[in-house]
């Protein structure tokens, strides 16, 4: 399976042929990837019997150009109105928003854009070049490393209770109990669904999204004439391309971020069940430990922007290699495109790059073609998208507000998930408003359930001896790392204030 | 004045019920020629990409040439498909446009572990489409060679197996061969088929348990098979290891397990035939001819999935598989709900 770069220039350039069906993909993903409730994979789904009739070859770029533009569209409302639009870009708006509500939106979508691609682009290569190695990672991630994985991202709690521990603490609790509503990952138990059968599968996580993020912002914004601030409307106002290419420079001269937190997204893409969501908050409280102005951090910081976005499209091409090489599908929009390969009778697994290395390379080569293409056709259109901003809330807020409930509708199709919606968001509203952290119920509501099945999952199988969780090397490894990384800041803190002390 | 009709009453009730009744004659007719003249709905208690939707879609990419309409699967996978099964029969209106498709042996034990919220009547299963035998696999890396290897291994020791849910004919039946032979098993279930398999070929388990569609799609080099639940290995090489044809459990170690398969069938809310009994008829009738077409085999050698389990049974062969894995259940409960280990 060693990578032949005799076949990549002739097949890039046969890639490039197909830009006619990339392009309509790439607005495609990206208006699917944008709208909360849509997603790669259910797009996917709806369009199959379009991708089952076209030629496999062309089936497979278009279902990886919309993939790939779908993870970059699903930033954009994140940034400009505070609505991820799906799971893997709740991080997004931590520091996007703010940025937004500066008049600083324009700038903040460049460098989502240029984060996205340069992420994109840098691991489609290292997968190619490390397929076989990083195809390995699943074999050594499994549930008790992927424990310590969790709680990687679960300590952004404790990072964002470092401001106010207490209501940190309770908001971050709030959001684990909810998370743990549903039935259990072992016995398929029902706990604390109310006898409602919609919460059976647990909380839905776009209407728990939608509503603390968007929904409660809604409520806060019509108290304002816009979503900027006063100073952020001036800035607004005179903004031409230079914010675009001012945002360009800004994500360009972060360089090394880009290329560490992607590859973080790229490793946790790899390992089966784990998604953009865990990869996007890691690579975003790993960017926050190690930053020399972490007190920055959730007021509009370029960097928190940065980790998130290039962590989640890292992950699309993590997603893809577990598919190629061992036949399993790293995620759900994976796990799609398996049954459009099997379809046309494709085998995957190692004989694929032997009997056919053009469709096996070619998924990346698609990858990075897209990306390429995506970038000019996206970055022009960052001035014009920034305008909605501009929006009067009088107008925003109901849009705001009725375009999310569709949303959450959209992926189940219960009225229930629009009631659940409007819920979440009046929770969002009073914790704002009496400054609990909205990011610390959902991370709980997003991690917690994933953190559980791990947990029961290693607790099953040790037969319930909890030292199972320091069992292997790896793990010990993780756990070290993890206490450094949770204690290293406050460590640091501490440090400064000794200097500043005996200054 | 002349009367020019003066009716009894019985003649008049009568005659009320004749017009009533060649009324309804033409209007029924009507609507069975008629149907389907919408889409029809499926509901799916298991993932998109599993081994249901693949056979879902071979079938009816085959079924809508014949009732003339196309078909809408909806997935709903939670709660080992409990999910699924409530919302049809709590949230489908019983017109004939909603049917079911199941795995009939998940399901069954489903409802041994703990009863659904509507009684078991209110619907059944009328068309199977295949019989899938549970078979015992490993990696192709893994140490174990034989069901033999795995025995003397979990006399030793408790092998943890990967099983997509614990309310599985599969599971049952390595419990089966750990009651008979001594040997310790500790079910894990993985939420799925892929997540099953990927379980035992990362190696985070030492074995798993599914039906055998799923096992012998991924080849030899992949997966190797140890032991089959069922009267025969009908697939001979294709649920091998190391060029030896996978046994049966039964001719292994004596065992007089019936064949615990999975079986997946259409099933309909029965208020839904007994007020439409010509769309129930339309859809067996027409159902019978995909079996027949040489389509359909394409259809689903094309998925890798193997011919020889696609089974058709009617309702009362669905019937009466659903009594025998609901008896072997009742045996087993107490190891699939957690009560013993």
């Amino acid at each position: 399976m060693e990578f032949d770069w005799d076949i990549f220039a002739p097949l890039f350039a046969h890639t490039l042929t197909f830009w006619w069906v990339i392009i309509p993909a790439i607005f495609l993903g990206l208006v699917v990837g944008a709208i909360p409730g849509f997603s790669a994979a259910n797009t996917i789904i709806i369009l199959l019997p379009l991708t089952l009739a076209m030629d496999v070859e062309v089936g497979l770029i278009f279902m990886v150009a919309l993939y790939c533009s779908s993870r970059m569209g699903a930033g954009i409302p994140a940034i400009l109105v505070n609505i991820p639009g799906t799971a893997g870009a709740a991080a997004t708006p931590l520091d996007g928003y703010p940025m937004t509500r500066a008049g600083k939106g324009q700038q903040a979508l460049a460098i989502s854009f240029v984060s996205s691609t340069a992420g994109g682009l840098l691991t489609t290569i290292v997968a190619l070049l490390a397929m076989p190695w990083l195809a390995q990672v699943a074999f050594y991630l499994h549930s008790v490393e992927m424990i310590v994985v969790m709680l990687f991202g679960i300590s952004l709690i404790a990072t964002i209770a470092a401001r106010d521990t207490l209501k940190g603490l309770i908001a971050g609790f709030l959001g684990l109990m909810i998370g743990a509503i549903g039935a259990d990952a072992v016995y398929a138990t029902p706990r604390a669904t109310f006898g409602f059968l919609e919460l059976y599968d647990g909380v839905p996580l776009i209407p728990a999204l939608v509503g603390l993020f968007a929904v409660s912002e809604a409520f806060l914004v019509i108290e304002g004439e816009t979503i900027l601030s006063g100073k952020g409307q001036d800035l607004m106002r005179k903004a031409g391309w230079a914010e675009t290419m001012e945002g360009v420079r800004a994500a360009l001269s972060r360089w090394w971020h880009i290329v560490w937190t992607s590859l973080i997204g790229l490793v946790i893409g790899v390992v089966p069940g784990a998604g953009a969501s865990i990869a996007a908050f890691v690579a975003y409280q790993q960017s926050r430990t190690f930053s020399k102005t972490p007190e920055l951090y959730g007021t509009g910081h370029i960097e928190g922007l940065v980790a998130p976005e290039s962590a989640n499209n890292g992950v699309t091409s993590g997603t893809l290699i577990p598919l190629l090489v061992i036949g399993i599908p790293g995620g759900a929009t994976a796990a799609i495109m398996l049954v459009v390969l099997q379809y046309h009778g494709v085998t995957v697994g190692p004989e694929l790059f032997i009997e056919n290395p053009e469709l096996a390379y070619g998924v990346f080569t698609a990858m990075a073609v897209t990306y390429a293409l995506m970038i000019l056709t996206i970055l022009p259109l960052s001035r014009y998208m920034s305008r909605v901003t501009m929006v009067s809330t009088t107008y925003m807020a109901p849009l705001i507000i009725a375009f999310t409930l569709v949303g959450s509708f959209v992926p189940r199709e219960y009225l229930f998930d629009m009631y659940l919606a409007f819920a979440f968001g009046v929770l969002g509203y009073i914790a704002r408003k009496t400054g609990y952290h909205t990011a610390a119920i959902l991370i709980g509501v997003i991690l917690g359930p994933l953190l559980e099945q791990y947990f029961l999952r290693a607790m099953k199988m040790s037969q319930g001896d909890l030292t199972v969780l320091f069992s292997s090397s790896l793990a010990n490894i993780l756990w070290v790392l993890l206490i450094l990384s949770v204690g290293f800041p406050y460590a640091l803190e501490y440090r400064r204030k000794r200097l500043k002390e005996r200054e | 004045m002349t009367k020019f009709w003066a009716p009894s009453r019985r003649s008049f009730v009568k005659g009320g019920l004749a017009a009533a009744g060649l009324s309804a004659v033409p209007f029924s007719s009507a609507l069975s020629a008629g149907f389907p003249d919408r889409n029809i709905k499926v509901y799916v208690p298991t993932r998109e990409g599993g081994g249901a939707d693949r056979n879902l879609r071979a079938f009816t990419g085959v079924w809508k040439k014949y009732l003339k309409t196309n078909f809408e699967p909806s997935f709903y996978p939670g709660a080992a498909g409990r999910v699924g099964y409530e919302t049809y029969m709590g949230k489908a209106p019983a017109d004939c446009y909603n049917l079911l498709f199941g795995n009939m042996g998940p399901e069954m034990l489903n409802w041994v572990v703990k009863k659904p919220s509507f009684s078991l009547d209110d619907y059944f299963y009328f068309a199977r489409v295949d019989v899938d035998p549970s078979v015992v696999f490993v990696s192709a890396k893994s140490p174990f060679r034989s069901i033999d290897d795995v025995i003397a291994e979990g006399k030793k020791r408790t092998l943890n197996v990967g099983t997509s849910r614990l309310a599985h004919p599969a599971s049952i039946g390595i419990l089966a061969v750990g009651e008979h032979t001594g040997a310790k098993f500790n079910l894990i279930p993985l939420s799925g088929g892929k997540n099953t398999i990927a379980g035992v070929v990362t190696g985070e388990m030492d074995l798993g348990v599914l039906p055998s569609g799923s096992v012998s799609k991924k080849g030899v080099k992949v997966l190797r098979s140890l032991l089959v639940f069922d009267e025969k290995n009908r697939l001979g090489a294709r649920l091998s290891s190391f060029d030896v044809n996978a046994p049966t459990a039964n001719d292994h170690f004596g065992t007089k397990l019936p064949p615990l398969v999975s079986a997946r069938a259409f099933a309909i809310q029965k208020r839904a035939v007994d007020a439409h009994p010509d769309r129930y008829k339309a859809m067996n009738d027409t159902i019978l001819k995909v079996f027949g077409d040489p389509d359909y085999k394409k259809a689903v050698l094309k998925t890798k999935a193997p011919w020889e389990n696609i089974r058709y049974g009617d309702a009362a062969a669905c019937k009466t598989y659903a009594e025998s894995i609901t008896a072997i259940g009742e045996r087993f409960k107490p190891l699939m709900t957690g009560k013993k280990s």
